[in-house]
This record gives structure tokens, sequence and C-alpha cells, in this order.
């Protein structure tokens, strides 16, 4: 069933159309968006399924929309990193549930809003899907534009003056980035006379003359894809966002779209690797160092925060610098720790801003003081909240342990051992601002009267949590299966180097 | 011979499942004590159950999980483990009775015996892991359970002693960390199972960062100086908890560590010839005489039991270095007369504490009048660090010259000497003062603490005598230390 060719347009299509058709189906009856986006994601995960069993029975494969061949036809590709839209399919559904009834008794959602909302969701979901699997340079822009767009509204949507300001701030620095990358993908088209992503390799590495706009063309989608990926210090946008969003656009935001921007980085691996024009290692070390001060920066600001959501932020800059790191370090196993660990942070990341969200909406205060004492008063929420947290240091067997055990030992194996030291110990900082979280919940003292009446939340928002907690451990003991999931596309993309 | 059984696994979880019980159900005192009393004794059952076996060389294994290549989570019980986890299982009922007693009117007691018991659970996974890994998870989970119970009061002193100790313990835990994951990238297993996993076809130099992640990582737990200063500090604990840090759980823990580090990490032919052991040994030596030296001044009784341990507890690291079976076989006897010893000395500190309000070692004067049954216990517990023959202390030291000759390095015994001087200069005193002095003020009636304090007091005293006078009796502990030298030593 999953030879079914259409299965890769399907993925792309049924998200965006699905999002087009929304407020239509909000024209006929008014409390239908959530099932509306809900039936949507449900195919689309179906496509999603089908795809990652093919490519785990028969490698990458290609999609010729209309069999136009591929210098000429916009070419859909799906390889190992694009099983991405598996858990973006996942964590979507997950945050389209949860929002069903989050957006139902929230003021700032009146309901003329609702529709717009999950239209947006859609939307963003599904240029995040069409961006993880385009084999084509302009097609990729497009969906990154679709994708960052959407971001923004979907930021601003909570309503708040603060997520007003935070959308500005992301929309100024993603168009910024968005900008680089098309004079980038310009820069690639101009010298090869391609945009198809195989194509430019193959042009590429033929290419004769200077190769200095080349060059430029890396640096540029390497700032750009960066900037998508909030590395310190283009991180700048990313907290506020993150923070003032509702939280299910949290979790997607956090758990997600910043992966997009590691996609797009390994996408242009792929090409300059490929072409072998020029040795990388610069780009590489630069790469290790700005994730290292990535991961210890990101730490170190979420300790000092006392806004739950401000830290699971913060925490998400400091495991991004883990994934750049790993990608910088060039080695399969520091490779394949990356890889994995865009998907196992995404269920963690999403786990935990679902389980905060939640914790909000009973309570309504989001500080760590605030909050004492609500483990008590949600058990099942705060469980899940302190799975997430264990997950995310990295602790056996949760999912966040295997994909760090490797990153670090792909430090060692690529005779990095201070990256290795960074690693464990940004994961040592890390713990100790979870530690004060998981403290607070449980072992103080509440202070407001809210907290200690705040009952669990209904079961539309209790599921998805507890769904994506249970996978946090799944995966850990489980964690062998992505681990030889990914390995052939690692394989694949580092065969260059001939290693 | 290895059988596949889950003991190993069946013994931390009997503590954990406790701990849990007492979260979820631990508002009622008397199921309260159900759970921790039922619980103690189930585990050491299970525990002793294993003994048999454990002397007739079966190794009973339990694997968890398997990650990928190498990385899972296993427990195997050698007789290594078997010997600590032993001590800490029998240890645990006469602290929970103890603590019992000793924590009885306190408002947190929940969370108090519920993290008492994860301590336990842990330092018996330790004892219990088949590979660097689950050692690590469990040796990072007693920091953690402990945090809780160093902080009990909750005064500033306590509060800021406990943010000492996690310091110390997590920047020593990533330590242990990183050289597990170099471990991994240099020989592809974590397996403690082995004489020794490293071999020499490593550079020398990658060998030695190994060695200097690990050993300064546990060294963190075990307080070898200067890595100690967490550990007075922690004192601020009520005193079953500083019994637990000091005797049972987390020094050894850290002191358990380094002799896994030596024996199945490294292996012993691999050390001796690399010479890293020297300088180990040279540390732990400076350590067992400045720690001693400190304690003569401390005049807090619990402050002066503290740097006993720090001086004590090196005398396994010293042992261990010395890398002769006869030394090793000290080392890991001394985790179990070390233990006993100290634990029974602590519970006396408690107590007194408890019963006259007495902390300082000069309001100690003629308090063996009134004590009589808890001061004999300490005086046995003095005279076995001493090292005075009949007592368990005696045969550690013993053993030690032992393999100080056998290796032929003399000076471990000048040190082992001066340890003994020393010992006595700090706690014969306090016998002094308070059999032989009379109170001040008006003379006490004979007031002893409460059943549920002197009775694990005078079983733990009574256990020091009978290691001392009966280690050759088949069965005991110092059978199952043999066997594990015989495994270390590949004889």
């Amino acid at each position: 069933m999953y030879a079914w060719p259409h299965w890769l347009a399907l993925v792309v299509m049924t998200p965006l159309a699905g999002a087009a058709l929304t407020p239509i189906a909000a024209l006929l009856d008014r409390r239908s968006p959530p099932w509306w986006a809900l039936a949507t994601m449900t195919f689309t995960s179906l496509a999603a399924t089908m795809l990652v069993l093919r490519v785990f029975a028969e490698g990458p494969f290609s999609y010729l929309p209309g069999g136009w061949a591929a210098p000429y036809g916009v070419e859909l590709r799906f390889d190992e990193f694009s099983a991405v839209v598996g858990v973006i399919c996942l964590i979507g559904w997950m945050a389209i549930l949860f929002s069903s009834r989050y957006t139902r008794s929230l003021p700032e959602f009146a309901s003329d809003r609702s529709p717009y909302y999950y239209a947006l969701l859609l939307l963003n979901l599904g240029g995040m899907i069409g961006f993880a699997v385009t084999g084509d340079l302009f097609n990729l822009f497009v969906f990154l534009e679709i994708l960052s767009l959407s971001g923004y509204a979907l930021v601003a949507v909570g309503g708040e003056r603060i997520a007003e300001m935070a959308a500005f701030k992301y929309l100024l620095m993603g168009a910024v980035s968005s900008v680089l990358v098309l004079f980038a993908i310009g820069f690639l088209y101009g010298m090869t006379g391609t945009l198809n992503i195989a194509d430019v390799t193959a042009r590429l590495g033929a290419l004769e003359g200077p190769t200095a706009p080349a060059a430029v063309a890396l640096a540029l989608l390497a700032v750009g894809f960066v900037t998508k990926a909030a590395i310190f210090p283009l991180h700048v946008w990313l907290p506020d966002a993150h923070a003032a969003a509702p939280s299910p656009v949290s979790a997607v935001l956090s758990g997600l779209v910043v992966k997009l921007g590691v996609i797009g980085m390994i996408r242009t691996y792929r090409i300059y690797y490929g072409a072998g024009l020029f040795d990388l290692t610069v780009l590489n070390h630069v790469l290790m160092w700005l994730g290292a001060i990535s991961i210890v920066m990101g730490a170190f600001f979420a300790i000092f925060q006392e806004d739950v959501k401000l830290m699971l932020a913060y925490s998400t800059i400091s495991n991004i610098g883990y994934i750049i790191m790993g990608l910088g370090l060039a080695t399969t196993y520091g490779v394949i720790g990356a890889s994995v660990h865009i998907f196992n942070h995404a269920l963690i990341k999403a786990t935990l801003f679902l389980a905060v969200g939640a914790i909000i909406y009973r309570t309504g205060y989001r500080t760590l003081s605030d909050l004492r004492g609500v483990g008590r008063a949600m058990p099942l929420t705060s469980v899940a909240l302190s799975i997430g947290a264990i997950s995310i240091v990295g602790i056996p067997p949760t999912a966040g342990f295997l994909c760090k055990w490797y990153i670090t030992l792909g430090a060692f194996e690529a005779n990095q051992p201070l990256f290795g030291f960074v690693l464990v110990f940004g994961a040592l900082l890390i713990f100790v601002y979870y530690i004060r979280m998981v403290n607070a919940f449980y072992f103080r003292e509440p202070i407001h009267a809210e907290v200690t009446e705040a009952r669990e939340v209904p079961v539309s928002m209790l599921l998805p949590t507890l769904v994506l907690a249970s996978l946090c451990l799944i995966m850990g003991v489980l964690g062998r299966i992505p681990l030889t999931f990914i390995e052939p596309g690692v394989v694949r993309l580092l065969a260059p180097l001939g290693g | 011979m290895e059988v596949v059984d889950i003991r190993p696994m069946l013994a931390p979880g009997v503590s954990f499942a406790c701990a849990a019980m007492v979260f979820l159900f631990g508002r009622n005192t008397n199921w309260r004590r159900f759970w921790m009393l039922s619980a103690a004794t189930i585990k050491m059952i299970v525990v002793l159950s294993m003994l048999p076996g454990s002397l007739r060389g079966v190794v009973y294994t339990f694997d968890l999980v398997d990650f990928t290549g190498g990385i899972g989570l296993g427990f195997r019980a050698d007789a290594l483990g078997m010997f600590f986890a032993l001590v800490s299982s029998s240890l645990w009922v006469a602290t929970t009775v103890y603590a019992i007693g000793y924590m009885r009117d306190d408002e947190k007691r929940v969370r108090f015996f519920g993290f008492f018991a994860l301590c336990v659970s842990t330092t018996v996974g330790i004892a219990f892991a088949e590979n660097l890994l689950t050692f690590f998870l469990f040796y990072e989970m007693l920091t953690i359970c402990t945090y809780p119970l160093v902080i009990h009061y909750e005064t500033p002193e306590a509060l800021s002693a406990g943010r000492t100790y996690l310091t110390y313990t997590l920047i020593g835990g990533a330590f242990v960390l990183v050289g597990t994951v170099m471990v991994h990238d240099a020989t592809g297993t974590l397996s403690l199972g082995h004489p020794g996993i490293l071999d020499a076809s490593i550079s020398p130099g990658r060998l030695g960062v190994i060695f200097a992640l690990l050993i300064a990582g546990f060294a963190t737990k075990t307080a070898l100086m200067p890595l100690h200063g967490w550990l007075p500090r922690a004192m601020v604990a009520p005193t079953p908890v500083s019994a637990l840090l000091h005797a049972v759980a987390v020094v050894k823990a850290g002191a358990f560590g380094i002799v896994r580090t030596v024996y199945n990490v490294f292996g012993i032919e691999l050390l001796d010839d690399l010479g890293f052991a020297l300088p180990l040994a040279a540390l732990a030596a400076v350590t067992i005489i400045v720690a001693s030296v400190i304690a003569i001044f401390q005049e807090d009784l619990k402050r002066r039991l503290a740097y006993s341990t720090i001086s004590q507890i090196s005398y396994i690291v010293l042992a261990a270095s010395m890398l002769t079976p006869f030394a090793a076989t000290a080392a890991i006897v001394h985790f179990a007369n070390q233990a006993l010893a100290k634990i029974t000395m602590f519970f006396v500190a408690g107590a007194i504490q408890r019963t006259t309000g007495k902390t300082n070692v000069h309001e100690l004067a003629g308090i063996g009048h009134q004590m009589p049954w808890t001061m004999g216990a300490f005086t046995i517990a003095a005279l076995s660090f001493i090292g005075i023959p009949l007592f368990a202390g005696f045969i550690t030291k013993w053993y030690i010259s032992l393999g100080a000759l056998e290796s032929g390095q003399w000076w471990f015994l000048l040190v082992m000497i001066t340890s003994s001087l020393l010992n006595a200069a700090y706690f014969l005193p306090i016998v002094h003062l308070a059999f032989f002095k009379p109170a001040r003020g008006d003379a006490v009636p004979v007031k002893e603490a409460r059943p549920t304090l002197l009775i694990p007091t005078l079983v733990c005293a009574a256990w020091v005598l009978l290691l001392g006078t009966m280690s050759e009796v088949p069965g005991m502990p110092f059978s199952l230390a043999e066997a594990a030298v015989r495994f270390v030593f590949r004889m």
C-alpha cells in the first residue's frame, strides 16, 4: 500500500488545501474548524506513515508532479531526513486536539478568530512538510516563507501586547533570514542554471571558473538557516516569540519550526558535501562553536528565568545547539545523534509546552514561584512535565539520552574532546534548571489558592500531553529504531567526505 | 558461572516501590512504618538469598534494556557488588528503625522517608550495576535523592550546605559521565563484568585522561582531599541522614566507584603497567593523615565524626590503589568495617543529642554514667577504628599492612601506624570524658535513649565485634570479599 506514488503529493497538498478550506468550513458550522483541522491532519498522518514505511523499505524516492522529468519539473524527494514529516504530523495533530478546548475558552480567541487560527496552523504544518520533502530549491524557499509567515501570525494570534511585539521581532529576523536564503538560491541558480537540488549538486561539482559565488551562497544559506534555527547570537527573536504564543503554538514553534532551519542546513550540506567544491572544515568548526555557545548560553539564560515558558524557550536554544554541534562534528555518530535529536527534541519540547500550557490554562499563573505546589493539584500533567524534564536533560532511559550520548561520542570520534565536555556540562546546566522547576512544583508550599484548587485539564488537553510524555519514554527504550532508521541517510550524506 | 535472575533488579526495585508507597500513602504513620520496615526486611532477604550462590561463584545477571550496541541498562550481582549490597541493605534495616525513632515528631516525615528509601534503592542499584552507564544513572539519582535529606530542616545553613553538596557532586558526576563516554569511545563496551575492559592498545595519554576523569568524579563523593569540602557542611542534616551519607550510601558509592574503576574498568595489570595508582595512593595517604589531624580540633561531635569519615573512607582508596590481593581484600572488607563502626558512632551522636541535647565534645563529661550502653557502643566503635585486635577495624589494618609489604612499599605501614595513633587521639578523649570525668553539676541518674534509638546502636556495635572475631567463619562477608578478590586477580 505504501508503494502508491501519490502519497508524497498528498502529504503536502492535504494540509495546504485543508487550510484554505477551513474558513469555508467555519461558515457552514462555527464550531467545526478544530475537527476539520483534525480530520485534515489525520489524513496527512496516514500519508506520512506510508511515506516513512516506504523510505524504510526502499530508501529515498522521488515524485514528479505531472510526470515532468527532474531538471525541468518540480521534484518532490523523500529521504530519511524527510521522515521528520512523521513527527510534524504527530505533534501537529496533538497540538490541534489540545487547541480545540484551549481556543474555545480563552477570551483572546473570540470565536471569529478561531477559523483563522486553525487555518494558520494547518498552513504552518503544510509549509513544514513541504519544506522537508521538496527536492527543488525555489520550492524550498516558497515553503520556508509559508511556514515563516504563518508562524509570525500564529505568535500574534494570542493577542496580548507582548505577543504583537514578539511577533514583530520574529518577523524582522525571519524576513531577513528568508531574504538571505533567497539570495543564495539566486546565486546558485545563476551559477548552475537549475533549481533542482540533485542537479545543482552535480553541476556545482563540475563547475569551472571562480568558486567565490558558491562560497557566498553557502555563507548566506548558513546564516539564513542558522537564524531560523535560533542559534546564539541569532536567537534573539525566539524567547519572546515562543513564550508569548498560545501554548499549543509554542509546542509547534519550539518543537518543529526551528528544526526546519536545521533541515535546511542538512540540505545545504547535502549540496556542498556532494559538490565537493571546497573543504567545509571551517564552516563545521564555526557550527561546532556556535552550537557549543548556544548550549551554554541557552542554559545559562534559562537558569535565571522565572517564567516557565521563557525557561522552555531558552532550553530550545540549548537543544538546537546540541543538534547544530552534532552536524558540525561531521562524524557518523555526531550526525546520527543530531538527526535523531531533531525528532526526539520535538517530542520532548512538545510534551513540555503542552503540559505547561495545561497548567497555565488551569491556574492562570506562569512563574515558578506562583506555581509552587501545582504537582499535587494536577498530578497527571505534572508527571508528564517531569517525564519531559528528565528526557530533555538526557537521563536514560528517556528519549533525550541516546541522541546526546551519540553526539558526545561523535565529539570524541571527531577528536574534539573539548566539545564532549561542553555537551556534558551543558546537560548539567540544563539539569539544574529543570530540577528547579520540579522542585517548585512538587516540594514547595503553594502560595496561591488557585494553584491548590486547580483540577486536571479536560481529556482533550490531557490526552495529547500524556501520549507525548509516554512517547518520550518509549522512544528512549526503543531508541535503537530511529538510530538505525536514520543511519543510511547519514552515511550517504557523509559519504563524499570519504569517512 | 552466570545465571539470569531477576533478583539483582528486584533488590533496588523493592526500595523503589517502598519509596513510591511512602510518597503516595505516607501520611498515615502506621502504614508508613509498615512499608519502611517490610521493604527493608524484604530487600535484605532478597540480597541474602543470593549470598549462598555468590559464595559458590555464581553471578546473577539481568539485562533490563539494551538501547543499541553496548549501551544499555543492566544489573549484575557479582561478589564485589554483593558485598556492597549486603552492607547497605542490612544497615538499611538498622537505620530505618533508628530513623523512625529519631524523626518521630518531625513535620516533613513523608518527604524524609520517601527520599530515604530512594537513597537506599539507588545504592543497591550502584552495587548491582552491570555497566558504567547504569552505574552512572544510579550514582546521579543518589545525588538528587540525598539533596532533600541534607536540606531537611530548610534553615539557611542547611540550604547553603545543600547547594555546596549539589555543586560538588553534580560536577563530579559530569566528570564521571565524560569518562564513561570516553571509555565507550575507546572500547565500545561499558560492561563492569570483566577484570578490566581497557587495554594497553589505547594510548597512555588517553588512558590517563579517562583515569583522571573517573577518579576525580568519584572522589568528590568519596570526599578525598581536596574534594571533601561538602562533607563537614552536610552535617546540618538530621543524624540518620548523616549516618546514611557517611556509612551506608554516599561516600561509599564514591569509594565503590573508585574500586570499580580500578578493578573492573582498568584492571590490575593495566594500572600496574601505567603506574597511575601510586599518585592516587599518595593522595589517599595524605587525606588519611590530614583529615585525622583536623578531626582532633573539632569541638562538634558530628563534625569530628565527619573528618574521621574522610580519613577512614580513604583507607578503601589507599588499599584499592595498592593493587595487591591482600590490599584488595582490605579495601573490600573495609566497606563493612568502616560502615558498621561509623554508623554506630553516628547513632550514638544522634541518641545523645535526642536524649540530652548535647552536641559538643566537652559537654560529654560523665555521659558514660548516664547512658552506659550507648557509650559502650561508642567505645567499641572507637576501638575498632583505632585497630585493636578483636575489633573489625583491625582486619582492615592488618590486610592493608600485609598488602603494603606485598607491594614492597613500606611507607604505607607508617601511614597505618600514624593513622591509628591519630584515631586514638581524637576518639579516646571522648571515651575518657564520658567514663572517667564527673558530670558537671548534679549527678544524673541512668537515662538511656529510647529503645528505637538504642537497639539499632547496640546491634551495630555487636556486629563490629562479630566482624572482628569471626571473619574466618564460612558465610561471613569476609569470604565474599575473598571471592571478589579471586575474580579481580584472576586467581
